[in-house]
C-alpha cells in the first residue's frame, strides 16, 4: 500500500510496496559507499549482484520483481526463487540505500520471502530438509540432540543458576566446540558466573531467514520463555546470527521492542569489551600475528536494537508516528576491534571495505545450505582483500563466518589462518 | 521469448549462455519505475517497456557483433550501464534488446599524462579514487558517483567544481563509439596507435556530435572505451570518516577549503563570481539553495518537511548564501593568498564568513543526487542552461513564476528559483531547475509543466540544454532552427538507418504526447512521422 495504514510487520509484504516503488536504481546499494570506495577493486559490497551480475539480482532488480509478484504481473518460477534466496540477506543494500533514501530494503526481502512460504513456493528443498531437522533434532545440522552439551570442556561448570545466560548456539555446539569452550573458559577467567539453557534447541535463524516465519515464531516463543524461567538478565552469544535473531528479530516476530526481551542480549565481544573496561579481564599473552578483522553482517549492520512500529503514510511518503529508521550506524563495529588491538603483538589492518561496507562471508541467511558454490564464491572474494592487505590471518565472530573461510582456505591448500575472536581472546587470557 | 529463437541463438553465441536471458523475471529486474529519474511521471508510465531480452557483452567485439545482429534482424536495441538516468535510458518498444555494459569495466590509469581510460562499466567513484590515490582529481557530476563516468561525460557531468576546470566535454580524450550499425570508429588520437591522450586529432572527432545528439540517452551508438582527462590535485589525503550515513571527507585545510558566504543580494552572488573569476581564483563556486540546506539537516523525511515547513517566500528571497571552494593546488600558501583575495571581494560586496564544516559529503564524491528524492519520491531537473550568468538568473527566476500554478503537485517551495552558478571562470553560466512530485498523487500536471517550460523557453527566448532529448522535438526544432528538428533526424537517418538504435528517440517525446491522451489538450504543433516498429 501506497497510502494509509501501514507497519514493519514483515508477515505483510503490502506493508513495503511504498519501498518497492520508490527504488531509484542509484545503486547505492551496491556499490561500496562512495566516501570509502577504494577504487576499482572491491568496490562492490552486495555479493549477490556482483556474482550474478544481472540487474535483477541486485535489489533494484528485486524491488521490481518483488512489485511484480505482489501484483500478480509475474508468477513463481525457478529464477524468481533464486533470486529471492540466492541472497544473503547480508543488509549491505539496506545501509547503503538508508544512506540516501531510507526505504527498508532489509525488510522487504525478508518480506518476500515469507510470502513465497506462504504461497506454498518457498523456500528452496535444501532449507526445507534442515528444517525439519530443527524441528526434530533442534538444530541445523541434524545431529542428535543429546549431544549439543558435548562441547563442554572438563574442568568448566556452568551454575545452576546466573545473571548470564550463554546461548551456545546450533555450529558452536557441534560444528564448531572450540567457539563454545573459548567463550566459557573466558568467562571462568574473569570470574563471571554463567549458565546454560536446561534444554537449549536451535534459535531459528535459518527458519525466519527463509520465510518460514511460523516456524521461526514459536522457537523465539520458547526461547524467549526458557530465559525468562530461569531468570537470566543477560543473554550471551558467541554467533553473530543468533545475537541478531534474540536481538532483532524475535522481537520483531513477537511484535515487541529488543527493550522489552526481559533481558538483555549480548555479544562476546561486547561482554568482553565491557570486562576489559571495568579492569576484570586482562589481555597479556603476547600473539604475533598481522591480522584482519571481518565484520560480521549480524554483528555489524544487521544488529541495531528493533522497535515495532506502526502507523499512517501520507503525503510525500511521510509517516507518522515518526519512524526512528534502523541504518546500520550503530552496529557493534569498535568493540571487537578495540579487543584485538588490545592483544599484545596483534597487528590489526583494515581490509578496504570494512564495517557498514563490509563484503559479507556468503555463509548466512540460508545460502550455504542452498547455494553453496555462491557462498564459497562470496568466501573467497572476502579471501582475496584479506590477502591484498597482507594479513596473516582473518578473524571474525561468527562461527558461520569461520567456517565459510576455513573451507575455502582448506580447499585452495592456503596458509591464511582463520580464527574466531574468542579463539584469540582465550590465548591472550588463557595462563 | 520476446525475441525469436534464430536471433536468441546467435546473441548466445556471441556472449555465451551466462551472458544473455530472455526471462521474463530477469527482464523484469531492469524495468525503468515505477522510481527514479523522471519515473513516476507520465513519460515513464508511457514510453518505457521491460526489455525483452538483456545481453551483457565484454568487450568492444562483442558489442560490434550484437550491434550487427540488431540490425540485420531489426531488433530495437538500447545501451544500458548503470540505468540511474531512469525513463529515457530504458527500453521504449516492445522487445527491445537491452545491452547491459557493467561487464565492460577495464580501467587503465596513465600517470605521467593524465587521463585514464575507462569501459561503460567504470564509476565516477571508482575513478575519481583511483586519481585521487594518485594526486589527481575529476568532477563528479550532478548524478552522482554510482553512474558510469562514460555515460555522465558523454550528457551531463557538471558539478559546482566546473568553476575551474569546466565542462565534461573538455575533459573526453581519445575515445571507441561502436556506431547504430556495428561499425567501429575510434575518435581523436585513438584512430592512431592506440594512443588515446589527445581528443582532436589525428582521427576524427564526433565528441561534439555525440554528446549535443542525445549524449546518454544514447540514439547515435555505443562508446565502449572513453580517455578522460584528469586535473592535478594537491597532495593530501581527504580523509574518510564516519559511519553512514554519516560519512564525509575531512578536508586537509591548509589545502582544501569550502567557505560559505552570507551575501547581501543576488546581485552580490553574481558580482562575486565575476570578481573571482577575474583574480582567477578559487576552486568552486556555488549559489546554495536554501533547500539543500534543509536536505542536509533533516535526518529523515519527516524532519525534512518539518524544517522545510518553517520556511517562507520571505525566508527564501533573502538568503543568499554563497559556498566557495578552495584549493591550495601548488601550495598552502596558493590557498592563503586565494582566501585573502576572496575575503577582500566578499567584503567589499558586503559579504561575510559563515561557519562552514572543514568537510565535504556532496561535491568531491558526489552521490547526493540520490537523496533528492527523499523528500518527495518524484524528481527531475526538468531544464538547465548553460549560458551566461545573466541568461541563467532570470531563467530561474521565470521557472519559479511559472511553476506557482502548478503547485500542487509539484511540491511547494515558496518561489525557489533553482540555483545557479558560473562555469570555466564565469565565462558561462548555470541555471538548474528542479522539481519534486509525489509519485503516488495524479501527476497530469507534473507532465504539464514539463512541456510549458519548453513553451516558456521558446517564449522568453531562454536557450535550454535539453532541447533535443527531452521535449517534443517538433515544438523545440521549428523554433529554434527553423530547420534543427529535420538536421537531427537526418543525422539519426545517416548513422542508424534501420532505426534501430533506442527508437523512438529523438522522437520519443513527440511520440508520448502523441500517446498520453492529458497531454492533447497542449499540443498546438506539428507532428511528426513516428517509425514503429512493426
Amino acid at each position: 500500500m501506497l497510502k494509509g495504514k501501514t507497519s514493519l510487520d514483515v508477515t505483510q509484504v503490502e506493508n513495503f510496496i511504498f519501498d518497492m516503488t520508490k527504488c531509484i536504481k542509484c545503486k547505492g546499494c551496491t556499490w561500496v559507499d562512495h566516501i570509502y570506495m577504494p577504487g576499482v577493486k572491491f568496490s562492490t559490497r552486495c555479493p549477490s549482484a556482483t556474482r550474478y551480475l544481472f540487474d535483477s539480482y541486485g535489489a533494484y532488480g528485486k524491488m521490481r520483481i518483488g512489485l511484480a509478484l505482489v501484483e500478480g504481473r509475474l508468477d513463481y518460477s525457478h529464477e524468481l526463487l533464486k533470486i529471492l534466496y540466492a541472497c544473503t540477506l547480508c543488509g549491505a543494500c539496506d545501509v547503503g540505500c538508508k544512506r540516501n533514501l531510507d526505504l527498508e530494503i532489509e525488510l522487504t526481502l525478508e518480506a518476500l520471502r515469507i510470502k513465497a512460504v506462504k504461497d506454498g513456493k518457498g523456500p528452496m528443498p535444501q532449507h526445507k530438509k534442515i528444517a525439519q531437522d530443527i524441528l526434530t533434532e533442534h538444530n541445523r545440522f541434524g545431529a542428535p540432540h543429546q549431544n549439543r552439551t558435548k562441547w563442554l570442556p572438563e574442568g568448566i561448570k556452568p551454575s545452576p543458576k546466573a545473571d548470564v545466560l550463554y546461548f551456545v548456539g546450533c555450529s558452536a555446539s557441534y560444528t564448531n566446540p572450540e567457539i563454545a569452550q573459548a567463550t566459557v573458559k573466558i568467562l571462568d577467567a574473569s570470574g563471571t558466573p554463567f549458565m546454560l539453557m536446561p534444554d537449549e534447541w536451535c534459535c531459528g535463524n535459518l527458519l525466519y531467514s527463509v520465510g518460514m516465519v511460523d516456524e521461526a515464531r514459536e522457537l523465539a516463543r520458547r526461547n524467549v520463555d526458557m530465559v525468562k524461567q530461569a531468570g537470566a538478565t543477560t543473554l550471551l552469544t558467541s554467533c553473530a546470527e543468533c545475537y541478531r535473531m534474540w536481538k532483532v528479530d524475535y522481537p520483531k516476530m513477537l511484535g515487541i521492542s529488543t527493550a522489552d526481551l526481559g533481558f538483555r542480549v549480548v555479544h562476546l565481544v561486547e561482554y568482553v569489551d565491557e570486562l576489559m573496561k571495568k579492569g576484570t579481564l586482562k589481555l597479556t599473552n603476547r600473539i604475533d600475528l598481522r591480522l584482519t578483522y571481518h565484520d560480521s553482517c549480524s554483528l555489524s549492520r544487521l544488529s541495531e536494537p528493533w522497535v515495532p512500529w506502526k502507523g499512517e503514510r501520507g503525503l510525500w511518503g511521510m509517516v507518522n508516528p515518526p519512524l526512528d529508521r534502523r541504518r546500520g550506524t550503530n552496529g557493534v563495529y569498535q568493540q571487537p576491534r578495540d579487543i584485538l588491538k588490545a592483544i599484545p603483538g596483534v597487528e590489526l589492518v583494515e581490509m578496504p571495505r570494512m564495517r557498514e561496507n563490509a563484503f559479507c562471508c556468503g555463509a548466512g541467511r540460508g545460502t550455504m545450505e542452498a547455494f553453496p558454490d555462491f557462498a564459497l564464491w562470496a568466501a573467497e572474494q572476502r579471501l582475496a582483500e584479506v590477502k591484498e592487505v597482507g594479513a596473516e590471518a582473518v578473524v571474525s565472530a561468527c562461527p558461520w563466518c569461520k567456517d565459510n573461510f576455513a573451507k575455502v582456505v582448506s580447499k585452495n591448500g592456503e596458509k591464511l589462518k582463520v580464527f574466531d575472536i574468542s579463539e584469540l581472546v582465550l590465548a591472550s587470557v588463557e595462563v | 521469448m520476446a525475441i525469436s529463437q534464430e536471433t536468441y541463438q546467435v546473441l548466445e553465441s556471441i556472449v555465451g549462455p551466462e551472458y544473455i536471458s530472455a526471462n521474463p523475471v530477469i527482464c523484469e529486474g531492469y524495468r525503468a519505475g515505477p522510481g527514479g529519474y523522471e519515473c513516476g511521471s507520465g513519460y515513464e508510465r508511457v514510453m518505457t517497456k521491460v526489455p525483452g531480452c538483456v545481453i551483457m557483452p565484454r568487450t568492444t567485439e562483442e558489442v560490434q557483433k550484437i550491434v550487427k545482429v540488431c540490425n540485420r534482424y531489426k531488433i530495437p536495441y538500447v545501451p544500458y550501464s548503470t540505468g540511474f538516468y531512469g525513463a529515457r535510458s530504458h527500453p521504449h518498444v516492445s522487445d527491445e534488446l537491452l545491452i547491459d555494459l557493467k561487464r565492460m569495466n577495464d580501467f587503465e590509469l596513465d600517470e605521467k599524462h593524465l587521463y585514464a581510460v575507462v569501459e561503460p562499466g567504470i564509476i565516477y567513484s571508482q575513478l575519481q579514487e583511483e586519481a585521487m590515490r594518485r594526486g589527481m582529481y575529476i568532477v563528479v557530476g550532478g548524478g552522482g558517483s554510482q553512474v558510469s563516468a562514460i555515460a555522465n561525460m558523454i550528457g551531463d557531468g557538471w558539478s559546482p567544481l566546473s568553476y575551474r576546470i569546466g565542462l565534461p566535454h573538455r575533459r573526453i580524450l581519445g575515445t571507441e563509439l561502436v556506431l547504430p550499425d556495428g561499425e567501429l570508429v575510434k575518435l581523436g588520437s585513438l584512430a592512431l596507435q592506440g594512443d588515446p591522450f589527445w581528443g582532436e586529432g589525428l582521427g576524427p572527432d564526433l565528441r561534439g556530435l555525440l554528446r549535443g545528439f542525445t549524449g546518454l540517452r544514447g540514439c547515435l551508438g555505443i562508446v565502449t572505451k572513453m580517455a578522460i582527462k584528469l586535473l592535478p590535485f594537491q597532495p593530501e589525503r581527504l580523509e574518510p570518516t564516519g559511519i553512514s550515513p554519516h560519512t564525509t571527507l575531512q578536508l586537509p585545510t591548509n589545502r582544501v577549503k569550502w567557505i560559505n558566504f552570507s551575501m547581501p543580494s543576488k546581485d552580490a552572488m553574481k558580482e562575486a563570481m565575476y570578481e573571482m573569476s577575474k583574480a582567477e581564483i578559487g576552486a568552486g563556486v556555488t549559489k546554495v539553495p536554501i533547500f539543500w540546506r534543509v536536505i542536509a539537516k533533516a535526518k529523515s523525511k519527516e524532519e525534512f518537511w518539518k524544517l522545510w515547513s518553517k520556511e517562507n517566500e520571505e525566508t527564501l528571497s533573502s538568503f543568499h548564501v554563497l559556498r566557495v571552494l578552495l584549493i591550495g593546488f601548488a601550495s598552502e600558501e596558493q590557498l592563503e593568498y586565494e582566501e585573502r583575495v576572496l575575503t577582500d571581494i566578499i567584503t567589499e560586496l558586503g559579504g561575510e564568513a559563515r561557519r562552514t564544516r572543514p568537510s565535504d559529503e556532496s561535491w568531491f564524491k558526489n552521490a547526493d543526487a540520490a537523496g533528492m528524492w527523499l523528500m518527495c519520491g518524484g524528481y527531475v531537473s526538468v531544464d538547465y542552461v548553460i549560458e551566461t550568468i545573466e541568461h541563467a538568473i532570470p531563467h530561474g527566476e521565470n521557472y519559479a513564476q511559472l511553476k506557482k500554478s502548478f503547485t500542487p503537485p509539484l511540491m511547494p517551495d515558496y518561489g525557489d528559483p533553482g540555483w545557479f552558478q558560473s562555469f570555466e571562470l564565469s565565462h558561462q553560466g548555470y541555471s538548474e531547475f528542479l522539481v519534486y512530485w509525489d509519485p503516488d498523487e495524479n501527476t497530469d500536471r507534473v507532465d504539464h509543466f514539463y512541456l510549458e517550460t519548453s513553451k516558456e523557453n521558446i517564449r522568453k527566448r531562454f536557450y535550454t540544454s535539453l532541447l533535443g532529448p527531452h521535449q517534443p522535438l517538433y515544438l523545440t526544432g521549428p523554433a529554434y532552427g527553423p530547420n534543427y528538428h529535420k538536421w537531427l533526424l537526418a543525422v539519426k537517418g545517416e548513422f542508424d538507418p534501420n532505426f534501430v538504435c533506442h527508437p523512438p528517440v529523438p522522437l520519443a517525446h513527440d511520440a508520448f504526447v502523441e500517446q498520453a491522451e492529458w497531454m492533447k489538450p497542449l499540443k498546438d504543433w506539428e507532428s511528426p512521422k513516428i517509425r514503429q516498429k512493426k
